[in-house]
């Protein structure tokens, strides 16, 4: 008697969803809407020109935060040395960081002009994901990887890899060597210099 | 006889510093489905950076910044000046051109890797390009019957069997380069038909500062762009290649396989 309550309460089990599978959508179904809102305002002709910049970036920023994470970048940036920085710090590293991302980056997505994007596939492994892309450059297909980790079911993105280069991991080289020379707050100083020759 | 004891004991350091052969690469090729393991060693390589072997830093980046004093002083104005009086589409046209002659190097390559898909699609581009593209000016190939070219030099191919990449090396004039890329040029260069066709070393380099004086006038913000985002544009540079170079002896295809289709 007993084994057949096990059975039938194992059955009903059965029936209900997996939540840890099914309810949660997976990294490219979290990724393509936010890149689908970002190529819109790209070909948004009220949002064109350079005299609409700023609305345009604030725009754009408002939706790339969502699922960027510059947070984990920063941290993998800077490396070992990210916890030996006081919570400031950290913050004011974060806030240059992302502005010399945007300056850097948004700047040339703004060319778009509605070439397509495929979605060649994904891969999980664990906690962290590839989203792989192309997009149609003079009728070649430039690859574009989104690498993501999951955060409290949220899929983010913490690199981008072009061709298999990648954007952190370039920052990553350039600032090791940085931080060894002159350590954190000369590269407070340099990405400071950076940021202002953008304006 | 100096030059000759500097080339040594250039080699000596090289070799003292530099791993340069690494264990043969167990990948298979391209198509073929891999085993489990390797897959997972392949996805592992997305997050974690190789080493980078740059023992030679300092005079590296002597030569990083000639070339960058050769860039602004020479290789800007001259290409700014061309791209001035020609017009972008016959550029693109020369571009074509000279990428279709270079086509013996990508089909001997792709045949030294065992590519042979490869090498017969590189081998139609040229027939299609040399003769429908008008000696290749045109790329009908691409455009007409969506054959892209498959680029593969003797640098992959060497590093396609297992040969590592080295040191990296910042040459004069080149840029940035490996030992094996190095090596890689070199066997390239004895593939090109220019070496055979043009008689005298004057005409070959002049045949090859067109050639890099037209590519860069179809990218003209490259290199300054690079410069622009980055803190220090050497180390950037250097990823960039290094990355870049990975990414080609690795294969699309390979990284594809392992991605789970929709």
């Amino acid at each position: 008697m007993r084994y057949m309550q096990v059975l039938l309460v194992l059955i009903f089990c059965s029936f209900l969803p997996d939540s840890s599978a099914q309810a949660v959508p997976g990294p490219t179904e979290q990724l393509k809407p936010t890149l689908n809102v970002l190529l819109d305002i790209l070909l948004d002709p009220s949002l064109k020109g350079s005299e609409h910049k700023e609305a345009r970036r604030a725009k754009i920023m408002g939706h790339v935060t969502q699922r960027f994470d510059f947070r984990e970048m920063s941290q993998r940036v800077i490396g070992r040395e990210w916890r030996s920085l006081s919570q400031e710090q950290q913050d004011y590293f974060q806030e240059l960081f992302t502005k010399l991302l945007e300056n850097a980056y948004i700047g040339k997505f703004e060319s778009y002009s509605g070439q397509e994007v495929q979605y060649i596939g994904e891969r999980i492994r664990d906690e962290r994901a590839i989203v792989s892309t192309q997009i149609e450059n003079n009728s070649q297909w430039l690859p574009v990887d989104y690498i993501m980790i999951n955060k409290e079911a949220q899929w983010m993105v913490y690199d981008i890899n072009i061709e298999g280069v990648s954007l952190v991991r370039n920052y990553m080289e350039q600032f090791k060597s940085i931080l060894r020379r002159d350590k954190f707050d000369g590269l407070i100083k340099l990405l400071e210099e950076k940021n202002r020759t953008f304006e | 006889m100096i030059s000759k004891k500097i080339f040594i004991s250039f080699l000596f350091l090289v070799f003292i510093f530099g791993p340069v052969w690494d264990a043969p690469a167990d990948e298979a090729e391209g198509t073929v489905a891999l085993p489990r393991d390797n897959v997972n060693k392949e996805f592992d390589a997305f997050f974690d950076s190789e080493e980078t072997s740059d023992p030679l830093e300092s005079m590296n980046r002597v030569f990083f910044q000639v070339n960058d004093k050769l860039y602004f002083w020479i290789l800007k104005p001259v290409s700014t000046a061309y791209r001035t009086v020609v017009p972008h589409s016959f550029r693109q046209c020369f571009g074509n051109f000279f990428d279709n002659v270079a086509a013996p190097v990508r089909v001997v390559n792709n045949l030294l890797q065992g590519k042979l898909a490869g090498a017969g699609v590189d081998f139609s581009r040229f027939l299609i390009n040399s003769t429908v593209g008008v000696l290749g000016l045109g790329d009908p190939a691409l455009h007409s019957f969506g054959l892209e070219p498959r680029s593969e030099d003797f640098g992959q191919t060497l590093g396609f069997w297992g040969l590592g990449e080295g040191v990296y090396l910042c040459l004069p004039i080149i840029g940035p380069s490996t030992l094996r890329d190095s090596v890689g040029l070199v066997g390239d260069g004895l593939l090109h038909p220019a070496t055979y066709v043009l008689g005298t070393p004057q005409e070959r380099t002049a045949y090859y500062s067109t050639d890099k004086v037209n590519l860069l006038s179809l990218h003209p913000d490259l290199y300054e762009d690079m410069k622009r985002y980055s803190l220090d544009p050497y180390i950037s540079m250097r990823q960039v290649y290094l990355e870049y170079r990975r990414d080609k002896v690795k294969d699309r295809a390979v990284r594809n396989e392992m991605m789970t289709e929709f």
